[in-house]
């Protein structure tokens, strides 16, 4: 099944050109794991990359340096070309967040876990966040932006389904209350800012969820 | 440009790249440096990088280029295009410990997907010429933005400082930038449609 809520051309584009903060990276590399239509896209972006570096020019190259090159391709041992070795979409992911490592699941409110990954960047942070079947998550809003990818499971509130390879992009502002489908969901989150719960039970939790 | 050799073609390059994958071919390397090397060293310089910092990462680009030849699809994406995308990674780490380089890691690990698209894949070349074409007959104030962006590395929030511009007016010079290079690639085979 493919994704149908993509990133955006402009994110993509961003992605591509390599000035995204790292935690909105890792999200959008996890969605082009599972999305080939995005994968295009971006190897697409990465075409005006490779023109513009074209149009850098040539020039010479410090011959030293060059010879160091030539001579670790020759002898080093760690330097030698590796063969292709293909992983499943779900190991290619667990392996990009493996690349930074995760705390335990922690429980932070009504069928709601938090697990850290151990990144921020320019003040954006990555976690994963998972929800029991069924459950309604308080209505917030965010102070900043939040790129929310769906590894398992499904959500869906006013703005439509999301699916596992789905991604939304929230702006600051928009408010929303999710409701977690049929069976476990758990999604790979980049959030800028803080979530701001509502309502008597968001500020019931609010105290004990420090997102 | 001047002692740059003989005129090649991204076919040539792709070709040599193929050939360090199938049989370490040194010469290939060799050739493959003499042209990228000066270029990813240029393009880091533009980020603000000293001398020392964009030789280094373009030396370590060109030993990744060696080490992930058999990466390389020619299929997928031009030669120009992949050495950008390894230099790009290791630019962004050299602030950030490799941890780039090993999620790109991750992602090109992907298995494709079988028989997915084989005909819009055959012309990653003819992709990479379409979006120079397209590149060329940007509006300035488009081509700008792409450049900061994709040279220099610049957030859209740091560019927007240094234009002095409201960010919606980055973002939408970017967008509409995007737009024109979709255009330009439209008729090329694309997977289905959704």
């Amino acid at each position: 099944m493919r994704p149908i809520h993509h990133p955006s051309d402009l994110l993509l584009a961003e992605y591509a050109a390599g000035s995204l903060d790292e935690a909105s990276a890792l999200i959008v590399s996890a969605h082009l794991a599972l999305c080939p239509h995005c994968r295009r896209a971006v190897a697409d972006f990465e075409c005006i990359g490779g023109a513009l570096l074209e149009q850098v020019g040539g020039g010479g190259f410090d011959t030293q340096r060059r010879g160091q090159a030539v001579t670790a391709i020759s002898a080093d041992l760690s330097q030698q070309p590796v063969p292709r070795r293909d992983l499943s979409v779900a190991d290619s992911i667990e392996a990009m967040i493996d690349v930074y490592g995760r705390g335990p699941w922690r429980w932070i409110g009504p069928g709601v876990y938090h697990r850290r990954i151990d990144l921020e960047d320019n003040g954006v942070r990555a976690f994963m966040l998972r929800g029991a079947p069924g459950t309604e998550l308080p209505d917030h809003s965010h102070s900043g932006t939040e790129l929310t990818l769906v590894l398992k499971g499904e959500f869906s509130h006013e703005l439509g389904r999301f699916g596992v390879g789905d991604m939304e992009a929230a702006d600051g502002g928009i408010r929303h209350a999710p409701r977690i489908g049929n069976e476990e969901c758990i999604c790979l989150v980049a959030m800028a800012g803080t979530i701001r719960l509502r309502g008597l039970l968001g500020r019931l939790i609010q105290p004990f969820v420090r997102l | 440009m001047k002692n740059d050799g003989p005129e090649r073609s991204d076919d040539d390059y792709g070709k040599m790249i193929r050939s360090i994958a199938e049989r370490r071919d040194r010469t290939a390397f060799a050739c493959l440096f003499d042209h990228f090397a000066p270029r990813i060293r240029g393009m880091i310089l533009r980020t603000g990088a000293s001398a020392e910092q964009a030789e280094d990462i373009a030396q370590e680009a060109m030993l990744t280029l060696w080490r992930k030849a058999d990466y390389f699809d020619p299929l997928r994406a031009a030669p120009a295009a992949w050495v950008f995308a390894i230099a790009r990674n290791l630019r962004i780490d050299g602030i950030r410990r490799e941890r780039r380089a090993q999620v790109h890691a991750c992602l090109e690990r992907v298995e494709p997907e079988g028989p997915e698209q084989p005909d819009h894949l055959v012309n990653a070349d003819e992709r990479q010429r379409r979006v120079v074409e397209a590149l060329k007959h940007l509006p300035p104030e488009q081509a700008e933005v792409v450049h900061m962006s994709f040279v220099e590395g610049k957030a859209h929030g740091e560019i927007s400082k240094c234009l002095d511009l409201p960010l919606g007016t980055v973002k939408s010079r970017l967008r509409l930038a995007m737009v024109r290079l979709r255009q330009a690639l439209a008729d090329l085979a694309e997977e289905e449609t959704p």
